[in-house]
């Protein structure tokens, strides 16, 4: 972009230059946690990863989010479950990090989607750790690596950090178990 | 134009700071929306939502509050970047086609997070009046200025408007702001932005509206008491505020004429006078004479929830007849600053 009042040749009609102004913008946003999400971080603290079950849709949502928009059924108090910290990948992604303003990752790293055992849940977005990226695979057994209880925080949780742990679990770690078969995840893509 | 009625709807209180999401509190307005019209979720043909992203600070924000419709199996539904009123106006469009019998429109806004007078602006234009901040209320005042300078109101006007709102707003469970004032101690208090005292100015509210709409068949079959929509209709005017003469509204005049506001009595009307001075261009642009109580909800001055105050004013209108209150009413909303957009809705009660 040209500097503030610098004339662009060309590209204007008539006798007035057509000048180039700058304009920065800056929004400030101050939300709440809404209680659910509370009650979720607040179970991150103590190491437990807690969800909300739809009875008339048997989809487990992690975090809560008061609601099934499936079965569009209110979820509460008495929906809520403990999940468990271990699960499979069902999705991954390998990020090539383009270094924009504010990155702080140079080496490519894997995102990836964690289906946990037991009831279910999925929580997206999760980095796969000690292994390099090319080796993560769908289908792959995984455990969760949570920060000592004392460094945990709950910084990152918001209402719109759906799936994020962040704070709480560093990462998962492959278990070494052998593999379920990756055509088993065709609908958990996401 | 076919027949068209509204067969339910249903308002969330207006909130200074929601503790929940803006689905969790849209959440149950559907629900009861779709309760009150005693129809079944999948009997919905099509759904319009209007929100604005920027308000919550979250691209497609929009698409996460179908989560409050239920869009699964997929359902056929459409959005705008305005007000819910004007939603409703694309599900009304939609229902004239004949294919579907009923649809849902429905309003909602979180205004908490973000400072409206920062975000406002960005909807003005970008090389002139964005980079100067040109906010809502500092719009407004400009536009209260050229009308007191005319003579046509006073400052006392204005605050026996908001008395007169708030004092209506008593009982009005959505409303936020409510109470008995008295018209000299509101003319005591400073200037927020002259000529603007602090009630001349709305709340912003975070809030959500839903309406359901049937065609006339369905109506009669659904609902004991529809309230028909005998004309809808919307205008605009030139984006920049400066070309316009701010002490009319114009659009709201042809708006008015296209909906049939003139064609009968009129016993209420719920406007969008989110600014004190704007009921004196509003009441005048539509001509609703003494005899017409205007905002007996208690208006956009006393609930105010962006994007869903225009469909509230539209469901304001719509209890005002099932309850008796009146038989034929006006329901205005506003978009764009300062009245630039205007859509007008004519209603009645079921005269069998």
């Amino acid at each position: 972009m040209a500097g503030a009042n610098e004339p662009v040749e060309g590209a204007g009609a008539g006798e007035q230059p057509v000048v180039m102004m700058d304009y920065f913008m800056h929004l400030e946003y101050h939300e709440v946690v809404c209680p659910i999400v509370r009650r979720y971080a607040a179970s991150l603290m103590e190491g437990k990863i807690l969800g909300q079950f739809s009875p008339k849709s048997g989809l487990v949502y992690v975090p809560p989010r008061s609601y099934c928009p499936v079965s569009c059924e209110w979820l509460g108090e008495d929906n809520l479950i403990e999940l468990e910290d271990r699960g499979v990948i069902t999705a991954f992604t390998i990020v090539t990090p383009v270094q924009y303003y504010g990155q702080e990752e140079t080496e490519p790293f894997a995102k990836a989607s964690v289906l946990l055992d037991g009831p279910g849940g999925m929580l997206s977005l999760q980095d796969i750790l000690e292994i390099p990226p090319d080796e993560v695979r769908i289908g792959m057994k995984v455990e969760a690596v949570w920060l000592p209880e004392s460094e945990r925080n709950t910084d990152e949780i918001g209402n719109r950090s759906w799936g994020s742990a962040a704070g709480a679990i560093v990462g998962w770690r492959p278990t070494g178990e052998p593999d379920l078969p990756a055509e088993t995840f065709t609908d958990k893509v996401y | 134009m076919n027949d068209i009625a509204i067969v339910g709807y249903a308002q969330s209180p207006s909130w200074e700071r929601a503790e929940l999401t803006e689905v969790q509190f849209l959440f149950p307005v559907i629900a009861d929306a779709i309760a009150a019209a005693n129809i079944d979720r999948r009997d919905i043909g099509f759904t319009c939502a209007g929100s604005c992203d920027y308000l919550s600070g979250q691209t497609f924000a929009f698409v996460s509050n179908l989560e409050a419709v239920g869009a699964w199996p997929p359902i056929s539904e459409s959005h705008v970047e305005m007000d819910g009123a004007w939603a409703m106006y694309e599900a009304w469009i939609a229902l004239q086609h004949g294919d579907i019998d009923v649809a849902l429109a429905f309003g909602s806004g979180k205004s908490s997070p973000g400072d409206p007078a920062h975000i406002y602006p960005l909807q003005m234009d970008p090389y002139t009046l964005t980079p100067l901040g040109a906010d809502p209320a500092s719009l407004a005042a400009l536009q209260a200025r050229a009308l007191l300078d005319s003579g046509r109101i006073t400052e006392r006007e204005m605050a026996e408007v908001a008395a007169r709102n708030r004092k209506d707003a008593i009982g009005n469970p959505h409303a936020q702001v409510s109470g008995e004032v008295d018209v000299d101690a509101l003319l005591a208090t400073p200037y927020v932005t002259a000529p603007m005292r602090a009630h001349d100015l709305p709340p912003y509210s975070d809030g959500a509206c839903a309406v359901i709409m049937a065609t006339a068949d369905k109506a009669r079959e659904i609902c004991e008491n529809p309230v028909w929509i005998r004309g809808i209709d919307h205008r605009i005017e030139i984006h920049q505020p400066g070309m316009r003469d701010l002490r009319e509204s114009p659009s709201t005049a042809a708006a008015g004429h296209g909906a049939g506001v003139g064609d009968g009595p009129v016993d209420i009307a719920e406007l969008s006078v989110a600014y004190t001075h704007q009921e004196k261009i509003l009441t005048d642009a539509l001509g609703l004479g003494d005899g017409v109580k205007i905002n007996p909800s208690g208006g956009p001055l006393t609930a105010n929830p962006m994007m869903a105050t225009g469909l509230s004013r539209i469901a304001e209108a719509a209890r005002a007849i099932q309850r008796g209150d009146a038989k034929r009413a006006v329901a205005h909303a506003t978009s764009g600053q300062p009245l630039q957009q205007n859509l007008v809705c004519v209603l009645e009660g079921d005269l069998r």
